[in-house]
């Protein structure tokens, strides 16, 4: 499967865009889109009018939390005159942001697509006087949630606490050692003006914060927020028109477990089949890593990432990341760079971590950046919804 | 503790006999007419041989727990914490794993591994939970 025969060596990368960032922006969905789509565009080096193709995550009809899905495709569309020969609203099967489109250049369906992910989350925490319940947008719990929501897993943090139970149970990892991703992460978030929480956080902190569903405490969490992110994905062979476009070396996106929260099998190993799948794609080695934007909506999917790209061995992230020197700026992989979801702002879906890598790939992060840095590992979720993959400098 | 704040399931083709079980105290899985598989949640088809005949199989065995939080934070106004949730899986049922709360000993009591008997309580919008019951050491030593 190695070699330049892949689909994905057919797609770069080629403009990312954020609009602002922060707890409560007062601006509508669709603003915050249309502010992340014309940056990404820009960014580029294209036009509007050389955008033919356009995806969101998720889907319009899919919102199982207030503030969760924005910037309906057919508004987007429509405010920013754009002719598609390829659309798609993305949840399952999503696998990475860059995924389908990079199928749809590289198969000729469009050139130059634009995907994006538009939360307003913060805002609608707020409204609700705290982080709402999952499915409270909703009188009842479907399909998969009809097993969660009535026995109290109420959040996305119960349903992953059970994962990090077992995990530390079986590997004797302590809240100790896992403390250093928040912490290390917020040191990040310091150097970079766009993050949500900049103030330092130390291991103290972090071990006397309240508990949210155990063993998972307040900053395992990620941050909820209002915020854009688009990224365009053209065709590689239209290079010569982009600025600074990055190549997607691999990618890959394996479920290879039962597509559930509480059924899937070992809670202790979660996105092996993702990784092994995308490092069959390449030559390239996980010590050939310069830089990991590894997917951070609570803490343990750090360690899953970790595990499963082949960083550390099963069982050792405690090991790995306790004294936060490896994962740091300046370490062996620096991870989430930007200050992740957890600092930076829960952008979801590896919107926000894919930014980052394209970021850190042209040395445009000021700062934050990984001095030469030439390949990026981005991953996503993870369990039974997982992309992994590694982009390059052009 | 009162577990009936929350929000209530949908009821389907599929699930109509789980819930209707749940009422009487019962844990009914899919078992498989065919192969003898049991299957959860209910899908109408067997995730072993993928026979389509399914018929309900109660399941009165002690259970274990695979894995568990503890919930501390309020996601509905009025909703009592904390609170545990239990994974339970049970010795010579591969493939059948239930969340439910747990009761019969303080939350933070919860661990992996620890015994608990199946149970019901008054949940969401009139349905029966699962709501495990912790087995007190030296019962579950000897279970």
């Amino acid at each position: 499967m190695r070699g330049t025969d892949l689909f994905e060596r057919r797609a770069v990368i080629s403009g990312i865009g954020q609009s602002a960032i922060g707890r409560r922006l007062g601006r509508s969905g669709l603003q915050l889109t249309i502010d992340a789509v014309l940056a990404a565009v820009e960014d580029a080096g294209l036009t509007l009018d050389d955008i033919d193709g356009l995806a969101m995550f998720p889907g319009g009809g899919a919102a199982n939390l207030p503030g969760y899905a924005n910037g309906n495709l057919y508004e987007v569309q429509d405010a920013l005159r754009i002719t598609t020969t390829w659309r798609q609203g993305l949840v399952e099967g999503m696998a990475l942001p860059f995924y389908g489109p990079a199928q749809a250049v590289a198969t000729g369906q469009a050139r130059h697509v634009v995907i994006w992910r538009t939360v307003k989350e913060g805002s609608a925490s707020r409204a609700a006087g705290g982080r709402p319940a999952y499915g409270s947008t909703k009188p009842v719990a479907e399909g998969p949630l009809a097993w969660l929501l009535p026995v109290g897993m109420l959040s996305p943090v119960c349903q992953v606490a059970p994962y990090a139970a077992r995990y530390m149970h079986e590997y004797g990892v302590t809240r100790e050692q896992l403390a250093w991703i928040p912490v290390t992460q917020r040191a990040h978030a310091a150097r970079n003006p766009d993050a949500v929480y900049r103030s330092p956080l130390t291991v103290e902190e972090y071990l006397e914060s309240r508990m949210i569903s155990t063993p998972m405490c307040l900053y395992d969490c990620d941050v909820p927020v209002d915020g854009a992110t688009a990224i365009v994905v053209s065709a590689a062979e239209t290079a010569p028109d982009l600025r600074s476009p990055v190549r997607i070396e691999a990618m890959a996106g394996v479920v290879e477990g039962r597509p559930s929260w509480e059924q899937w099998e070992d809670m202790g190993r979660v996105g092996h089949g993702a990784a092994r799948a995308m490092w069959a794609r390449t030559d390239l080695r996980p010590g050939d890593v310069d830089v990991a934007q590894l997917y951070d909506g609570f803490t343990i999917e750090v360690v899953w990432w970790l595990e499963a790209m082949g960083f550390c061995e099963v069982g050792e992230a405690g090991a790995f990341v306790e004294g936060g020197k490896r994962i740091a700026l300046g370490g062996d992989l620096p991870l989430n760079t930007w200050g992740g979801q957890l600092s930076g702002g829960r952008l979801h879906a590896a919107f926000g971590h894919t930014a980052e890598a394209v970021r850190q790939l042209r040395g445009e992060t000021g700062d934050g950046q990984v001095a030469g840095a030439q390949v990026a590992a981005v991953t996503n979720v993870g369990g039974f919804e997982a992309g992994a993959a590694l982009l390059t400098r052009w | 503790m009162d577990a009936t704040v929350g929000i209530p399931p949908a009821v389907t083709e599929e699930t109509e006999a789980f819930w209707a079980a749940a009422k009487e105290g019962r844990l009914v899985v899919e078992g498989c007419s065919s192969c003898g598989a049991e299957s959860f949640p209910p899908r109408g088809i067997c995730r072993s041989c993928r026979a389509r005949t399914p018929v309900p199989v109660e399941i009165t065995g002690r259970g274990r727990v695979y894995s568990l939080t503890v919930n501390h934070q309020r996601w509905l106004p009025d909703l009592p914490v904390p609170y545990a949730v239990v994974l339970v899986e049970f010795p010579g049922h591969p493939g059948v794993r239930v969340a439910g709360r747990l009761r019969g000993c303080p939350p933070e009591r919860a661990a992996i591994g620890m015994a608990v008997d199946i149970g019901f309580e008054p949940g969401p919008g009139g349905f029966a939970i699962p709501s495990f019951v912790a087995v007190s050491p030296a019962d579950g030593a000897a279970a």
